[in-house]
């Protein structure tokens, strides 16, 4: 069942008058029965791997009232339990078949014969996102920043809530427990504002996100055939496929849940705007950096130490959050390439120059700003090229051939379109978003019926339908 | 709470008005075009008068040259449809009956296409815009599992097919961007790639084909002449008994399947290159209009 399904748009409402007029009445009754529909939400996937939901979410809340109530040594001992677990099932489901498959193939090169025993087990959708939200818990427990939840159904709702529940965002403990222990009123302003939310979140999922797709597929299926111009359009393409699917997704995430009272952590704030690397990465899968930077950089020494340590740093959250994404060396390829973009600015000291957001003006200085926005953009696209293609050999050709062709004329595609005609629909999307970095989204403010109008007649006459896509993050 | 309903049902009714408005403004543009597809050319025309109609697949559009039968002093025109079923030929037919045309011949290539009863989307789709303004299409849809929708739905059917009659189609329709379907009298020449000279049709069980049965209902009904024929394939095929069975189901259909050979006349192994069709359709010609 996805947002963008007709299924979703009957269970939401019910959901939603269910919540309101029946189950309204105290905190405990909405949480029951969210935790209820969210379940419900996750076995629409798979019912099967709700157990492993359910057991993973007992998991965290157990042990977290251990480690919170017993001394140093058993302490030690719940809290590397529930690591070791919950990585232990992300590893099996997640990368098992990737280290068999990759050290058989390891053997043979050396000239051991091995054929790998690999799983037939599908991914269950949303793995690396409710073991993240665990994780979290789980060591902010054993740091002492936050008390251990006792009441089981609110702590299953913090996990398990239907609309980060499959892509996130990944939430933390200490920003959405608290807003699940009290009792939600309805608010009307914090309720349109949602509404908006997801009719641009809609807009960027099926009208960016989908007919970029069907361009961008149509190149990298076909690279070898095209020439310059359509592969540096395909990149293009991929980049607000990417950004409009996971940024969409994100937005309906989170304007649906202000519709029943409660507010998401933020994860995309306008990543194309950027103006250098480090900028792009404090914009772009908000929660899922700040994540990597709380639990694994920082705790690593992040900034502090020798040189060399800080490059260490870097590169191993950059390489990790890569694999996050997918077991394929592609994306190890993509997190790597990205380390490598950061390593300027950490090395001078630039790293948290851009901190507020870009301006343009008729001034020598907006020249400097509009070319960084460029060459960021350009970085992000070659970064994605490796993202996107099916083997890191492939992604390599892609750009060999986007130098060597040198032929820059329009391309009728195997999708039997030519290669440039999106490019007044991104361009279009660009100035929207522009004009709206401000916000959270362009619908809201002066002239907003209109604007939602004009959202609502994108979605239903520019919108791609008949070629279904389903999210590229519920795969990861 | 009051506002907030207040404010989904104005949504609700400003999605409606659109579904409305869009439905009418895509729906007139098509109703004014007849020059980019078959199906529009055979909707907004009336009385077409031909010697020989050729409907089928792209095993039809492909492999009969209409340039061939004109010579003889036959009126032609190549209906057939890249990627369509009996599902749609039916359909067209029925259409051109309704648009009151004269046929002296209905020249059908109906044969891999008789394993299946089913709608070819990408065709069907394409007789979608006409469905509330012609009862032959109403009528010919409404068996189909998503017919309320398609039928009742304002502006559905754009949405469910909206790659093949959706926005982008609109906007070439509406500024007259030019197609290249009706050229050679609906023929369309194939070259020759060489390296795909090989096909397997094992899968494929041919049944007593309802569609083919309507086709044969209405030629009877409205004395056309009907001629069907099964259309040659490459050699290296798996599973070339297929014409034999369907033989047996139908008699009355002329196997031609082996009437052209060697990779030369081919383009891909279901589809003869131009040599290829020229020289199938002189023995077309020949078998069934020359005799006469």
């Amino acid at each position: 069942m996805f947002f963008n399904s007709l299924a979703f748009a009957v269970f939401l409402p019910i959901v939603f008058l269910l919540y309101w007029f029946v189950f309204g009445k105290t905190k405990s009754m909405q949480n029951a029965f969210l935790v209820v529909v969210s379940y419900y939400f996750y076995s629409c996937w798979d019912w099967r791997f709700l157990f492993l939901l359910i057991f993973s979410t007992l998991l965290c809340y157990f042990t977290g009232i251990q480690i919170e109530k017993n001394t140093q040594k058993a302490r030690k001992f719940w809290f590397w339990l529930s690591i070791i677990l919950n990585l232990g099932f992300l590893g099996i489901f997640k990368y098992y078949n990737f280290f068999a498959s990759s050290l058989s193939e390891a053997l043979n090169n050396i000239g051991l014969q091995s054929s790998p025993l690999l799983l037939d087990v599908i991914l269950p959708v949303g793995i690396s996102f409710y073991t993240f939200h665990g994780l979290s818990y789980v060591i902010d427990i054993y740091y002492k920043r936050i008390q251990s939840e006792k009441n089981v159904v609110d702590y299953a709702l913090f996990v398990s809530y239907f609309p980060l529940l499959v892509a996130g965002p990944i939430e933390r403990a200490t920003h959405l427990l608290p807003e699940i222990k009290v009792k939600r009123t309805f608010n009307f302003e914090k309720a349109k504002e949602g509404v908006y939310q997801v009719i641009w979140g809609l807009v960027k999922k099926v009208v960016i996100a989908d007919t970029c797709a069907t361009y961008a597929n149509a190149v990298f299926d076909n690279y070898s055939s095209m020439n310059s111009l359509s592969l540096i359009l395909g990149a293009v393409y991929f980049a607000f496929q990417i950004y409009g699917d996971f940024s969409g997704y994100s937005d309906m995430a989170l304007g649906m849940s202000k519709l029943f009272g409660l507010d998401l952590l933020r994860n995309f704030n306008y990543p194309y705007f950027s103006r250098d690397i480090a900028e792009f990465w404090r914009r772009w899968h908000i929660s899922l950096s700040s994540w990597f930077r709380d639990y694994l950089y920082i705790p690593l020494g992040g900034s502090r130490g020798s040189k060399i340590k800080q490059v260490r740093n870097v590169f191993i959250i950059f390489v990790v959050s890569g694999f996050w994404h997918g077991a394929n060396w592609t994306f190890l390829a993509w997190g790597f390439i990205n380390a490598m973009y950061f390593l300027p600015s950490l090395l001078l000291g630039t790293n948290r120059n851009n901190m507020e957001t870009a301006e343009l003006h008729w001034d020598f200085n907006s020249i400097k700003v509009f070319f960084s926005i460029l060459a960021t953009f350009t970085l992000a696209c070659v970064a994605w090229i490796f993202f996107r293609a099916n083997s890191i050999q492939i992604a390599f050709d892609y750009i060999r051939k986007i130098f060597t062709n040198g032929t820059f004329v329009s391309q009728f595609l195997p999708n039997q379109r030519y290669s440039y005609e999106l490019l007044l629909l991104v361009l279009a999307f660009v100035l929207v978003e522009w004009n709206s970095r401000y916000k959270i989204e362009p619908i809201s403010g002066k002239y907003s019926w209109l604007k939602m109008t004009l959202c609502i007649l994108a979605i239903i006459a520019l919108g791609t339908y008949a070629d279904y896509k389903e999210f590229i993050y519920f795969q990861f | 709470m009051k506002k907030f309903i207040s404010l989904i049902a104005k949504i609700s009714l400003t999605t409606l008005v659109l579904l409305v408005v869009l439905d009418w403004v895509y729906t007139s543009v098509y109703l004014h075009s007849s020059n980019r597809g078959k199906v529009e050319k055979v909707f907004n025309s009336k009385d077409g008068n031909y010697d020989v109609v050729i409907l089928g697949s792209s095993r039809a559009n492909n492999h009969f040259v209409p340039e061939l039968f004109e010579k003889k002093g036959l009126k032609t025109f190549n209906y057939g449809m890249s990627g369509a079923h009996l599902f749609e030929a039916s359909l067209m037919l029925k259409l051109m009956t309704e648009r009151h045309y004269k046929i002296k011949t209905v020249l059908l290539e109906a044969d891999l296409g008789l394993c299946n009863e089913k709608e070819s989307e990408m065709i069907a789709a394409k007789f979608l815009p006409y469905i509330h303004h012609s009862e032959v299409i109403k009528n010919h849809f409404s068996g189909q599992a998503d017919f309320n929708e398609l039928y009742y739905i304002p502006f559905y059917r754009y949405i469910d097919f909206d790659a093949l009659i959706g926005f982008r189609e609109m906007y070439n329709t509406a500024t007259d961007k030019p197609t290249n379907i009706l050229d050679n009298q609906g023929y369309h020449p194939l070259g020759h790639k060489p390296g795909n000279m090989k096909n397997d049709i094992r899968a494929l069980k041919p049944i007593r084909n309802k569609y083919y049965e309507e086709i044969k209902q209405i030629c009877k009904q409205n004395n056309y002449n009907l001629i069907t024929v099964m259309t040659p394939m490459c050699t290296n095929v798996k599973g070339l008994d297929y014409f034999e069975k369907a033989n047996k189901i139908y008699p009355e259909i002329h196997n031609l399947e082996n009437v052209v050979q060697g990779d030369q006349y081919f383009s891909s192994c279901g589809h003869m290159n131009d040599a290829g069709a020229r020289m199938f359709t002189k023995i077309v010609i020949e078998s069934f209009f020359e005799k006469k």
